[in-house]
This record gives structure tokens, sequence and C-alpha cells, in this order.
């Protein structure tokens, strides 16, 4: 098929510009891409959940503690470079999601996000308590001294590059898929969708566990950049209001609705604190002011409405309906006749 | 022939509310039970109890000898139940051929090429296979009303359920509608709830009549509508929409 050629390629030019970008770019660029990048990814993860599957999740920072953390403790039981661990953290994420869904698929809409967000602040509370993780004060990375800083940045960059590719195009294979269309049946209705036959709970089960995934590795490669862990930064809930931020004004329920909306909550930050040299406060309260507007100009996001409007698609994940190639049987006799 | 919908003392209440009392009914394939009854007489709750989205209080529901009360609804919709919404409840983002594909994928358990054809099989059959790639959400409403059908047919129910689908749509339209219903009639049981007496009585074999959840009546069409419970139960209420 021409558009999925079309993507492809640009997967493979992407790829191409992402494994260049060390060679041409300074290390403090190369952070702020790194920083973008593994955002996009625990964006995308969170739209996977509220967007696809209808859970607004406020307590999604738990994830990526718990995908660091194993990280740090991972790599420092076995003494190994970090990176060599790094599977570990989706897979503890993961686990953890799958256990705490049991008793929090009982509650429904904000009773669900708040739940999510308590049950972030009681790990995250056991986690200042208990010693063996390094208290309040947090843990360095065991293994940083086998790290090879000169390629740290680049290292960095290419993993967080590798990761966002490679979740886009997941999701995108995910979304073209039958489960993704049931994705999507639950996303604009749940009602219609258990009425013709789709699992509404396993859906959202499925949803729940990979997003805890992501963001468990996400969150690992994050922290393992900056070689330091600690409660405060891992637990912190402007995880999550950054990954909603994201989602809300790039567009829910899209793949695009993310990458826009990444590109402008850094764009407004470098744009802000850089040139306009404006105190990290001011910032916020852009963002702030920007969420209110697009949420009543444009309920569903930027990218919907550019979409609609412009009739431009760019992760197509629309279904064509097989149009018969051949002409009728009564249309041909009516031409003969 | 054995039943293909058996069910007996189905019984509801929410509070105070009773929405189902005691209600038995059969029903074969081949076979259409038109459902009456005032507003608040239990016509939608029976439907819900029936694919699940209600769990009933007491009784039991049989579809092809196998119980299915206390199902959830995608267990019963991928058993055979296909249900026509009263409020039609489309996937508003996706197209058209989504919309019934979903259907046919979850409900028919259909997969690749089989999913397809069929799946435009029911939108030739439900007259919308020229607007297969529009959006749901942009249809009027005798569009969403088709869809609504078309959406319960690609399942590929053994019993569809009908919930006013003719109700808010012009003379002419119920008459397409009624065209498309009678087209599956033959190797479908459906139940239809419908309060235009004429749409109602050019399909039913039966007619069944509620009130207060309460199953008052069940016969031939004209005996219903010509008895004296009906006329009582729905006096005053029966000036509009009668043929």
């Amino acid at each position: 098929m021409p558009t999925r050629t079309i993507l492809a390629a640009s997967g493979l030019v992407l790829a191409a510009v992402i494994a260049g970008a060390p060679f041409v770019l300074n290390e403090g660029i190369l952070r702020l891409a790194t920083e973008c990048l593994l955002l996009l990814t625990m964006a995308q993860m969170w739209n996977l959940l509220a967007g696809y599957a209808g859970l607004v999740s406020l307590g999604h920072q738990v994830f990526i503690a718990f995908g660091a953390y194993a990280l740090f403790l991972t790599s420092g039981w076995l003494e190994v470079t970090p990176i060599w661990v790094l599977p570990v953290a989706p897979v503890v994420a993961a686990v953890v999601a799958a256990i705490i869904a049991v008793p929090l698929f009982r509650l429904r809409e904000a009773y669900f996000s708040i739940a999510m967000w308590v049950f972030a602040e009681i790990i995250g509370a056991f986690t200042m308590k208990s010693q063996a993780v390094g208290g309040t004060s947090g843990l360095p990375l065991p293994t940083s001294k086998l790290i090879d800083f000169d390629w740290f940045e680049p290292t960095m960059f290419w993993l967080a590059g590798a990761l966002t590719l490679g979740t886009i195009a997941a999701l995108y294979k995910l979304m073209i898929s039958s489960f993704g269309l049931g994705l999507m049946s639950v996303r604009d209705n749940d009602l219609a969708a258990m009425s013709v036959g789709v699992d509404v709970r396993h859906n959202r089960f499925v949803a729940f566990v990979l997003s805890a995934a992501g963001c468990g590795l996400a969150g690992a490669l994050s922290f393992m950049g900056n070689l330091y862990i600690a409660p405060l930064a891992a637990f912190d809930v402007n995880w999550s209001v950054y990954m909603m931020f994201i989602v809300i004004i790039g567009g829910i329920g899209t793949l695009e609705g993310p990458i826009l909306g990444v590109i402008i909550f850094f764009g407004l930050r470098e744009l802000m604190t850089g040139p306009l040299g404006l105190s990290g406060g001011w910032y916020l309260v852009g963002l702030g002011v920007i969420a209110v507007i697009v949420m009543m100009v444009a309920p569903r996001g930027i990218w919907p409405a550019l979409r609609d409007r412009l009739g431009i698609r760019l992760l197509d994940v629309q279904r064509t309906s097989p149009r018969p190639a051949v002409v009728l049987p009564s249309a041909s006799q009516q031409i003969a006749g | 022939m054995a039943p293909l919908l058996r069910v007996n003392g189905l019984s509801k209440r929410f509070g105070e509310i009773v929405v189902a009392d005691a209600v038995s009914f059969k029903l074969a394939r081949g076979e259409c039970l038109g459902v009456i009854g005032p507003n608040g007489a239990g016509k939608s709750s029976l439907l819900n109890l029936i694919v699940g989205l209600v769990t009933a209080d007491g009784g039991s529901i049989m579809l092809d000898g196998a119980e299915i009360t206390g199902l959830p609804p995608h267990r019963r919709a991928r058993m055979g139940l296909g249900r026509a919404f009263q409020i039609p409840q489309p996937f508003p983002h996706l197209s058209v051929y989504e919309n019934a594909l979903v259907a046919a994928s979850y409900g028919a358990g259909l997969h690749g090429e089989a999913a397809s054809s069929w799946t435009m099989e029911v939108l030739q059959r439900t007259g919308l296979e020229a607007k297969a790639d529009k959006l749901a959400g942009a249809l009027p409403l005798i569009d969403r009303k088709r869809l609504e059908f078309a959406k319960a047919l690609a399942s590929k129910p053994a019993l569809i359920l009908l919930d006013e689908i003719a109700a808010g749509l012009t003379e002419p339209e119920v008459e397409r509608l009624v065209a498309i219903i009678r087209t599956v009639k033959a190797d479908h049981a459906i139940i239809w709830i419908e309060h235009i007496p004429h749409a109602l009585r050019a399909v039913s074999d039966r007619i069944l009549v509620l009130n207060f959840g309460r199953k008052v009546l069940e016969g031939p069409p004209a005996d219903v509508m010509d008895s004296a419970v009906v006329r009582e139960i729905y006096m005053g209420l029966k000036a509009d929409g009668v043929a």
C-alpha cells in the first residue's frame, strides 16, 4: 500500500536523522531532545490509556518510578552496565499494573483517576520511608562507573529515539490491527462496543498494562540520564500533568496529537525561559492558559481540528471499504441492453 | 421446533420501581415479536435485561438452549444477540464501514477478507454502501438508524433486538426501514419495540403488551391492537401515529 510505504520511508529517514544527530548537535541540545523524546513516549502511553481505553490516570508517575527504581536496583545487584538491565523496567511496571488493575478496575471515571493518584502517593511514601531503596535522599546509579561518558549523551539520545520511533510504529501497527479497531470502538462508545461483542474490560486491561510498561521503560531511561533518582522527582504528580497536558492540547485519541503536543510543550518552555527571559513559574501559567483556550476552542485538541479543516492525514489508521473491482452484473447488463 | 429465546419469570426492580415483573415469553427463529406499552412500562429495560446491560434480580434467559442470564454483554453479543439502540449509538470517529466492521470482527468473529466482504454485504442490504467511508458521526438521522440496524446485523445474530428504530423518521423513511427489516426476518428472530402501530403490524407475528413491568397481553397483532386492555392503557396517548 502506498500510504504504508510512505510511512515506512519516513520512519527510515527519521531513524537516519536520529542516528546522525549526535554528530551535529551539541550536548545541551541533545539532552533537551532526549527529554522531548522520552516525554513523547510517556504521552503516547498515557494517550493509549486515556484516549483509547477511556481511563484517565493521575498516577502514571508510579510506573515511571517503578521502572526507574527497578533499573537502579537491578543494575546495582548484578553490577552490569545499566543499559543491559533496561528490559527489567517495563516488565516490573507491567507486573505492577496487572496486579493493581484488579482493585482499580472496580472504579470508574474520576474515582479511578483519584485512586491511581493515591496509589502513587502511597508507594512514594513507602519509598521515602524505606532505607533499602535510599529513603528520602534517593539513590545514585550504582554502576555509573561502567558507563563510557564520551558516548553517554549520544547513547541516551539514540535509546530515546529508538524507543519513541518504536513506540509510534508499534501503536500504529496496533491501531490498524483488529485489536486496535476494538480499542477505537471503546474510545468512541463503550456501550455500543460491548453490545457488538467487544470485551471492554479486557481491552482496558491490555491498554493499562502496555501503557505502564512503556512509561516504566521511558522513566528508567529518563533517570538513567540523570544518574540519580530521588522519590520526590520520581513520584512527582507533574509527570502525569505533563503527559495529560501534551495529550489534551495535541489531540486525545490520535497518534499525531501527542507529537504536536510535545512540540508545543517544549517550544513554549524554551521560548518563555529563553528569549523572553521569564521565570519557570510564568511558563506554567502559559501552559495553563493554552490548555484552557484549546479546551474551549477545540475540545478534542489541536490535531483533530487541523486535520478536519485542512484534510491532512499523517498516521492514517482508517480502514477504507473494499470497493468492488469489477462492474456489477446488473450494471453491465444495463449497458449491454 | 424449540424456541430460540426462552424468557422465564424475568424480574428487575430499581428500588421501588419495578421494571420487569416475572415476564415470560418464547420466540422462535423467523418470528417477530412486537413489544408495546406506555412510556416507563419497562420496554427498553426488557431489552437491557436480555442483552445484559442490566442484570436480572430473578428469572432466566435461555438462548438456543444455553443459559445466558448472568453473562456479560459482550459474551451475549458473540452468542448471537444484536441490538439497535433507541438513541443511535454509533462510533462517531470511525467510518460507517468501520462501525459495521467492529460488529463483524467481534460479534461475528470474522477476520480479514471474510470480515470485510460480510461488512460490505450488510452495508449493501441496509442501503449504506455509498456512505461506507463517511464518518458515522456526520450521518443524518435516517442513516444513523440504518447504521444501528447494520451493526446489529453485522454481528451475525440469531436474535435481533430493535428499540424504536423507526421513531423520529418520516413516513417514506419508515417504509424503507420496514422493507429492510422484512428481508432479514426469515432467518432471524426479532424483538421490536415501536410506537408506530402500522409498522409493527406489518412485520410482527405476535405483540406483547407491557405495563408497569408486567406482561399484560400477548397475541396476534390484530387481536392485541383491538383489545380493550390496550385501548385502556393507551387512552389519551393513542391520538398520534395511528394508521
